[in-house]
This record gives C-alpha cells, sequence and structure tokens, in this order.
C-alpha cells in the first residue's frame, strides 16, 4: 500500500533561508515530490489557493507574511493539510500552531528523514480518508474486533479497550504486518501531530499490550519497530 | 454587593476600636473636667478667704475697740484700701456704724452669700459676701462687695481654653503619631525595599517587626518578602543557567574546531559533526524544556495514569538504549496503582531518573520500581545500586547543570535531566527527593492518587 506511487505528490514549501530552501527543494525532489519552493509568505498564499497542492510545508518566521496568518487566512478557504516548521521550539508555540489549524509542527532543527515521515504519514491519512470504509474481515485471526463495542474479543474475554485504544488497534490490525510511523498513527488515531515528548501514543501501546495479555491473546502482539514505528505482527515468543 | 467581614487580625478592628474609644475619652473628659473646673473656679481661692477673713478681724477688733465710732474710723480707712460696697452689720442685720443701710441695700442684706457659697460666673455683678467676725461670729459681721480680683472669670476662660482645646489638640495630635507609627511607617519600609530592589539589591528583607505582623500590613510585608525571595532566586536561577548553558555549549563547539582544523577525512568528519550537532540539539531542547517547566506557574493539566503500563513503556525504550534485559528492571506494584499526573512530563520526568540510574548502575546491577499507598498520594521510589552520592549533594544533584565526579560532559547526560523531572513533578503536584540507602540512591516520587478505571 502506497498511495504516492501513482502519481508523484505536490508540495509547496515557504521557506525564506536560501540555505535551507534550497537543501529542501533538491531534497524533496529527490524523494519524488513535486516541489514549488516560494520564499514570501503573501507569494505562497497566493500559490496555494490558486494551485493544487498535496501538502503545504511552510516555516512561522517568514518575510512579507508571518506562517501563523498565512495558515490562517488559509484555513479560511482551503483544508489542505499545512506542516509548520519553526525554529521556535516552546511548547507554547506549538500549541498555538495546532489551534489554527496545522497538522503537524515539526521544530527546527530535523532531518530530511523526519520531515519525509510526517509528509508520507498526511498523505496516507488523506488517501485513507478518501477511500471507502472497508470492512475488514479477519477471518484467521481469533481476535473478533467489534465496531460498535469498541473493544476486542478474545474467545469469551473482552479486553475493555477504550476508544483510542480501539482505533489504534483496528488501524495496526488493517494493516497487519506492516510497520506504521508514529507520526501516522498520531495523524490517523489521534488525529493531531506528532512530537518527541508526546507519549500519548506509547502509552495506550503499552495499554493494549497489557490487555491483550490479560485475556490471554498472544498470537500476535504489538512490536516497536525501533526509530520506524509500530507493527502488528506474529509473536515470536511462542 | 456583599464584602467579607474583615478578619479576626484585620487592621479595621484596630482603627476602629482606637477611634471610638478616642471619640468617648474626649467626651467624657470634656464634659467631666468642664464640670470639676466649674465648681473648682466657682468658689473663692483661699487667698481671697483669708484676705476677707483677715478684714472681718479688722472689723470685729474696730467694733470691740471702739464701737460704732471705732468701726466708723476703721470703715473709712477701710475705703481708701478697698474699692466698692462694704459694711459692718449685727446679728440682726443693723449697720453696726452710724451710717444707716438704705432700702436698697437692707434688701440685698436678705441674698448675702456665704465664704464657702459657689459663685455664678454668669452673673457679672459682683456678689455680697457675708463674713462672720472670726472670733466671735454671734457678734456680727462684715458684708462687702467681693473686689474685682477676686471674681472667678479671667481662670475660668483660662480653663475652659485648656479643657476644649489644648487637651483635645494635644490629645488628636498623640492619636495622629499613633496612627502614623501603626500605618506610615511600615508603608515606608515598603518603599524603603522596593527603593532597594530599584538599585538591584534584592538581598534586602522586611525587617522582622513588620513582617511577623497579624494584621493586613504584615500580610503586606510578607508579600513583599516572598515576592523579592522568588525575584531574586530567579535572577540568580536565569543569570546561573546562561552561565552553565554557554560553558556546555563550549564543549562541542571546542571539538568542532579541533576537527575543524585536523585533517580528518570527510566521512570522519562528517560523523563528529552530527555526533556532535545531536548533542548541542539535545543540551538546547532540555534547556528550553527546563526554561519552560520553570516559568510554568499554574498546575499541569492531569489525567489518571497507571504506573505499571508507564513502567513497561519506560522500560522498553530504557532497554533498547541500555541492552539490559526486563529482569533487570523489576516493578514491584500492581495494577491498581494509579496517579494523577501530566502523562508527557512524568514520562519524562521519570524515563531521566530511570536513564540517570541505569547510567550509574555497575554491571549486572538492577533497577527497581516500589511504592505504597500513603493516604491520598502514591508514593514511588525508585531504587538502584549504583553506590549512592555524597550526603551533601542529595539535594544539589536536582539543581540544573550539576555533574557529580565521573561523568563527562556530553556523557549522555548534561545534568539537566533530575532538575526537569523535580521541575515537573512540582507543576503537577507531586514531589521529587532523594535518599541514600546501603546499595545505591533511592529517589522518591510522591503524586496525588487516582482511582483505577472501573472495568
Amino acid at each position: 500500500m502506497n498511495p504516492v506511487a501513482v502519481q508523484p505528490s505536490r508540495l509547496l514549501a515557504i521557506e525564506d533561508d536560501p540555505v535551507l530552501g534550497t537543501y529542501l527543494h533538491e531534497q524533496l525532489v529527490r524523494c519524488g515530490f513535486e516541489v514549488v519552493w516560494c520564499q514570501n509568505g503573501q507569494e505562497g498564499l497566493n500559490r496555494a489557493r490558486d494551485e493544487h497542492f498535496d501538502v503545504v510545508l511552510m516555516d512561522i518566521l517568514l518575510p512579507g507574511m508571518n506562517g501563523l496568518q498565512v495558515l490562517t487566512q488559509l484555513r479560511q478557504t482551503h483544508a489542505l493539510p499545512v506542516i509548520l516548521m519553526s525554529a521556535l521550539g516552546a511548547e507554547a508555540d506549538r500549541i498555538s500552531g495546532f489551534q489554527l489549524g496545522a497538522d503537524d509542527y515539526l521544530p527546527k532543527p530535523f532531518s530530511m528523514a523526519e520531515l519525509r515521515v510526517r509528509i508520507q504519514a498526511i498523505l496516507r491519512r488523506v488517501a485513507l480518508d478518501r477511500m471507502p470504509p472497508q470492512a475488514t474481515v479477519l477471518a484467521e485471526s481469533a481476535l473478533v474486533l467489534d465496531e460498535d463495542a469498541a473493544d476486542a474479543r478474545y474467545g469469551q474475554q473482552w479486553a475493555g479497550l477504550t476508544r483510542s485504544e480501539y482505533r489504534l488497534l483496528d488501524t495496526l490490525q488493517r494493516n497487519a504486518d506492516e510497520v506504521l510511523s508514529k507520526p501516522f498513527l498520531y495523524q490517523q488515531v489521534l488525529q493531531r501531530g506528532y512530537s518527541a515528548h508526546d507519549r500519548s501514543l506509547d502509552m495506550h501501546i503499552s495499554q493494549i499490550r497489557r490487555k491483550l495479555k490479560a485475556i490471554g491473546y498472544h498470537e500476535r502482539e504489538v512490536r516497536t519497530v525501533w526509530g520506524k514505528g509500530y507493527v502488528l505482527s506474529a509473536s515470536d515468543a511462542l | 454587593m456583599r464584602s467579607k467581614l474583615p478578619g479576626k487580625h484585620s487592621l479595621f478592628w484596630k482603627l476602629a476600636c482606637l477611634l471610638v474609644a478616642f471619640c468617648l475619652l474626649m467626651i467624657w473628659l470634656s464634659w467631666s473636667w468642664g464640670r470639676y473646673m466649674d465648681k473648682r473656679t466657682g468658689y473663692l481661692t483661699d487667698e481671697a478667704k483669708s484676705t476677707l477673713i483677715g478684714y472681718a478681724g479688722e472689723a470685729e477688733q474696730a467694733w470691740n475697740c471702739g464701737q460704732q465710732t471705732g468701726v466708723d474710723q476703721w470703715l473709712q480707712a477701710f475705703g481708701k484700701t478697698e474699692r466698692g460696697w462694704v459694711g459692718v452689720l449685727g446679728p440682726d442685720l443693723q449697720s453696726l456704724s452710724s451710717y444707716p443701710l438704705r432700702d436698697q441695700e437692707a434688701q440685698r442684706m436678705t441674698f448675702l452669700r456665704g465664704l464657702d457659697w459657689p459663685i455664678s460666673h454668669i452673673n457679672r455683678v459682683r456678689p455680697w459676701i457675708k463674713v462672720p467676725f472670726p472670733k466671735d461670729p454671734s457678734a456680727g459681721y462684715l458684708v462687702i462687695e467681693l473686689p474685682q480680683r477676686y471674681m472667678p472669670g479671667l481662670s475660668q476662660l483660662i480653663w475652659r481654653f485648656l479643657i476644649n482645646g489644648v487637651i483635645p489638640g494635644v490629645f488628636t495630635l498623640l492619636l495622629c503619631v499613633g496612627l502614623y507609627r501603626l500605618l506610615i511607617v511600615p508603608l515606608n519600609q515598603l518603599r524603603e525595599q522596593a527603593n532597594a530592589w530599584r538599585a538591584d539589591q534584592l538581598g534586602v528583607r522586611l525587617s522582622s517587626q513588620t513582617t511577623s505582623r497579624q494584621d493586613e500590613l504584615g500580610e503586606l510585608g510578607r508579600a513583599f518578602d516572598q515576592m523579592s525571595e522568588r525575584l531574586q532566586t530567579t535572577v540568580n536561577q536565569q543569570q546561573q543557567l546562561l552561565r552553565d548553558l554557554s560553558h556546555e555549549l563550549r564543549t562541542p563547539l571546542s571539538r568542532l574546531r579541533v576537527a575543524c582544523d585536523s585533517e580528518q577525512g570527510v566521512e570522519a568528519l562528517r560523523e563528529r559533526l552530527s555526533r556532535e550537532v545531536d548533542g548541542m540539539q539535545r543540551l538546547v531542547e532540555d534547556t528550553l524544556q527546563l526554561a519552560w517547566l520553570d516559568a510554568e506557574r499554574g498546575p499541569l493539566p492531569v489525567e489518571d495514569i497507571q504506573i505499571q503500563a508507564l513502567w513497561e513503556m519506560l522500560t522498553e525504550n530504557a532497554r533498547f538504549e541500555s541492552g539490559w534485559p526486563q529482569a533487570r528492571l523489576p516493578c514491584n506494584l500492581d495494577a491498581n496503582c494509579w496517579v494523577k499526573g501530566h502523562l508527557n512530563s512524568l514520562a519524562q520526568a521519570l524515563e531521566n531518573i530511570l536513564r540517570n540510574a541505569i547510567r550509574h548502575s555497575p554491571a549486572e546491577g538492577t533497577v527497581s520500581l516500589n511504592g505504597q499507598r500513603e493516604g491520598d498520594e502514591w508514593h514511588l521510589w525508585l531504587d538502584d545500586q549504583g553506590g549512592g552520592v555524597a550526603p551533601e549533594a542529595l539535594e544539589r544533584i536536582f539543581a540544573p547543570f550539576t555533574r557529580l565526579d565521573g561523568s563527562r560532559p556530553g556523557d549522555g547526560g548534561f545534568g539537566l535531566g533530575l532538575s526537569i523531572a523535580r521541575n515537573a513533578l512540582r507543576l503537577q503536584g507531586g514531589r521529587l527527593w532523594a535518599q541514600n540507602t546501603e546499595h545505591g540512591l533511592r529517589v522518591h516520587l510522591r503524586l496525588p492518587i487516582a482511582d483505577p478505571p472501573h472495568l
């Protein structure tokens, strides 16, 4: 499952620093994206309104118009995903970015690999949102995910999952054996951007593991893939 | 509009009592002294009495010596020394001299005044005083119009001025001095302290005389002292943080400088560069985090957290980083241990403590989490076997950029971890402190209890 493969996604990068902008442009093109780079807030806003883009990458401190203002104006008409990039790393800036409707917030400095993971997480979420929900029949699994009860059942035992835990397990189950990145899981399950100090997802995973163990389900387990994310796969302990 | 009644120690009661008491005192003083002085000054003075009795003695002597003629002579002589009407009368109120009484005078004889009678100060007419002969009172009287100089009046005016003007004035002045000392002197001290701050003397504190007061001014003084305490520590911390941060940045920078000058290959240089950038990034992030936690005043939003799940999450990371098996990171708490905390900062705090414990553990050492319920709180403690720290360093390890001997700069930490942990705990209503045990360091945490969700 790779929604990026068919047609290259169009990105709009709004970044005033020429060194970082050039590098960003170069690297993203190398990753297979079609990238438009502009250095001015107002120009970026105009292009984002007039043309089609899949994701907007934007700095906050910009000449002409500040990134948060661009975001506010853009949100009045367009719903396209926006990733803010900023050297303002404080918690308060992050929160105000999300409040204005940013889909993700990446504190500078960041590595290109990290940015790529975030872009892909958003593209994938958007693609999933567009697809009609498909009923997954996992006949081979003894673990039954009950949509109505929002809980998992193994034999006669209910795991007692919370709403978020259920959705997380559901997402992992639908994409079984595929490593799902943390930024994607945040986008898909918790519907917010991921930050390094946010431990909600890890905590949900920890609870899912405990609850599945408690009802005696050992066939598959949620495993951590270091530096990548989580995967639901067959236990090797058996 | 409803306002709260002032507290028991409020200045209101002091002022109210003082002013009411003062008013009542003034009214009473003015009234009772006025009456007293009226009485006192309404009588003849001793000097006047003795003079008049002396005159009566002379008249008696003149009567005894020369009867009517003696009295006439004496009266003539007397008219030169005293002005006003004078007469010497017998017991039957008839004149003993050769001058008979006129009708008008005879009429006045019916309301003569005795020596001991009060004299009206409203009536401006000089009264006639009847003085019996001192030796034989039944023999006769001297009747004399009171000489002007013995009239009460002048002294009465002075007394009235004293009682109604000077004395209340003096008392009010004393009251003012008292009120000034009570109210304005502490305010002046506050002003002096504010001025001291302006001159950058943050160490100045108010006198204990002001801060130990129970009333509003005492409260104000204490608030002032706390404010200056807070201001001073904040400024000191900021300065210290800035100094430490620059110092810490110097280490990776100087390494980079060395790398820059050396003849290393591109690969080695890139590897070195990436490592130093990572280190500096972590330093800046930790410092920002600390500054944010330190600036944050209000409590963080809390949620219910299961410690067991949290520990599993943290030890999974720790196992990956350190290569320790789970068996060396036991948690001796059951699934019912739920606390109220802010997940991200609590996880970070515990992670910092755990990393610290692992870093100082000997080979094959264990780090364990234990706890017990104490009232409305969970008391958790994390034991390591790293030998602990010097007793005097137990508090110091929580200060930013504190590194005890044996750990090099950039060697996995900048000494910010425990400091961040303590601030994070403080902001979610918890506490963090350390203690030495026989094997190593024990870090204690205290957090409010949460009810386990009902399944």
